[in-house]
């Protein structure tokens, strides 16, 4: 019968007519994103152990760390994060082992300053805290071995302790290098 | 207390005038003109509502949101666009016909405007009490293809002549059928004044014992007002604006207005000769007669949205087809349908 299409197409228009519209107020109302949304960058300073694996993860070389070492231990000392050239790829995510970089969900990251674009995640209070901590945790550490070795079964538990102290001064000579690259 | 809040008004100032000793004539002038005022911002407050009411409504068809940003609900919307449309420059084509290009424009708006004298738009609420009222509608209404043929003409410009033409082509085609469904209306009631039309539906509404004239009418009046699906005449993506490719700020302004003050002639004249005018259904008279008549012209406009965001638009060859050998054979069964009931049972 002539028509009928017609007729069809007229009640389905209607049904979206009478429908929830799907528009997100975003201004007013902030959208429903995903758990896996790359907004904002996210850096824990504790969690961070100085391995230097998101760096050489980023494609773009987003991301510069610097350390230092501090008795037998490297501190962060500098964690920038250059947003202009960061793709949210998320591979300095899937990187860390800590989940001290992450992403979060801001996506409102445009600055009014230029200078601002880069982040730098790390503040100098934050490493003399941390220096002060890593020197007090040493110095406890060796007042327990001093203790320790006064009893007969020191020569055991001093000799992993020396191995672990030369391999992070192997380990503080590699990140320098990728350091002076970027 | 609101029924009569219109005539009430125009009968103080009648009084009014002639309290202060001018010859009736004078006064007579002085009500036509205060009328004229009347219809003016009648048309050019409801254009600019359908304006927005069409974004909005396409929007819902869409499942968006439409206009919301430029005050509460978008309103302020309309604003803007107006504002903008006015501060636009006006450019004329080298080789264009200048006064024609100029005057169509002009006078776009006009058949509108001359339509809407005769219009009952509530008990007793008509301009002119015109005792030819409906062959008047018909006669102006036909004018408009002649400014559209003028825009088209006038611009030089490939796109707007085909343009022009398809507009002379579609309404000239779609004038017979309109015609001839509204000859069933005119035996039924034996009237051609509108008042006349809107009194004889008091029991019965035309739509349900002339549904097919409504039908015929319907389409053709969709045609004539060039709504989708038989915008032809514009057919963005076709001849790009049609008859209005050339025109640039407030000249465009006026065309773009003065569809939807066709459209909202087309709905006007619907509801007047189908669904009872300013009657109100089922005797529920609570509202106003000329609010009943808004209500009903507004519901009208609203199935005439439906249809654009339904349908796609009709090829060239189709919409004759659809005119001639559909229409015009079926309006003319009806009228003789309707003459041979009219015989027999009236």
């Amino acid at each position: 019968m002539y028509g009928k299409g017609l007729l069809k197409g007229l009640k389905v228009s209607l049904g979206w007519f009478l429908r929830k519209d799907l528009t997100e107020d975003y201004p007013d109302v902030m959208p429903n994103l995903p758990d896996a949304f790359h907004g904002n960058p996210i850096f824990e300073y504790d969690k961070c152990i100085a391995c230097n694996l998101c760096v050489t993860a980023c494609p773009n070389r987003v991301i510069k760390l610097e350390t230092e070492t501090v008795g037998k231990k490297k501190v962060v000392t500098a964690y920038d994060f250059n947003m202009q050239y960061c793709m949210f790829c998320g591979f300095c995510q899937e990187a860390c082992r800590t989940g001290a970089i992450r992403f979060g969900k801001d996506f409102e990251l445009t600055k009014y300053d230029r200078k601002k674009i880069k982040i730098r995640f790390v503040t100098p209070e934050q490493v003399e805290k941390k220096k002060q901590e890593v020197l007090q945790a040493e110095k406890e550490a060796a007042e327990k071995a001093a203790k320790a070795a006064e009893k007969p079964e020191a020569k055991a538990t001093e000799k992993p302790e020396a191995k672990a102290a030369k391999k992070a001064e192997a380990r503080a000579a590699a990140p320098k290098k990728s350091v002076e690259e970027s | 207390m609101f029924e009569t809040i219109f005539v009430d008004a125009a009968n103080w100032l009648r009084n009014l005038l002639a309290s202060i000793n001018l010859s009736p004539f004078v006064v007579e002038i002085f009500m036509h003109v205060v009328k004229m005022v009347v219809i003016l911002v009648f048309v050019i407050l409801n254009v600019m509502w359908l304006v927005y009411m069409e974004r909005k409504v396409s929007a819902r068809f869409q499942c968006r949101v439409g206009p919301d940003r430029n005050g509460p609900y978008g309103l302020a919307q309309i604003l803007n666009d107006v504002a903008k449309l006015i501060s636009k420059e006006m450019i004329i084509p080298d080789h264009a016909n200048k006064i024609m290009y100029l005057l169509a424009p002009i006078l776009i708006f006009a058949p509108p405007m001359a339509i809407l004298a005769v219009t009952p738009m509530g008990e007793g609420m008509a301009a002119v009490d015109l005792n030819l009222g409906l062959y008047y509608f018909i006669a102006i209404a036909a004018i408009n293809t002649i400014v559209i043929w003028m825009a088209g003409w006038s611009s030089n410009n490939k796109y707007s002549l085909v343009g022009g033409m398809r507009a002379v082509a579609q309404m000239v085609s779609y004038e017979i059928p309109l015609l001839l469904a509204l000859v069933g209306i005119i035996v039924l009631t034996g009237t051609l004044n509108l008042n006349g039309i809107v009194e004889a539906q008091r029991d019965v509404w035309l739509i349900f014992t002339q549904p097919l004239a409504f039908f015929i009418y319907f389409i053709a009046a969709m045609a004539e007002a060039n709504r989708a699906p038989f915008d032809l005449v514009e057919g963005e993506s076709e001849i790009i604006s049609g008859p209005y490719t050339e025109y640039s700020g407030m000249g465009f302004a006026m065309f773009f207005l003065a569809e939807y003050a066709n459209l909202l002639i087309m709905a006007i004249m619907t509801t007047t000769l189908f669904l009872g005018g300013w009657l109100a259904p089922f005797g529920w008279t609570f509202l106003p007669s000329w609010l009943w008549f808004i209500i009903k012209v507004y519901f009208v406009i609203w199935v005439a949205m439906w249809l654009r965001w339904t349908f796609p638009r009709l090829r060239v060859d189709h919409l004759m087809n659809l005119a001639w050998k559909f229409l015009v054979p079926l309006a003319i069964a009806n009228i003789f349908v309707t003459g041979l009931a009219k015989y027999f049972i009236g």
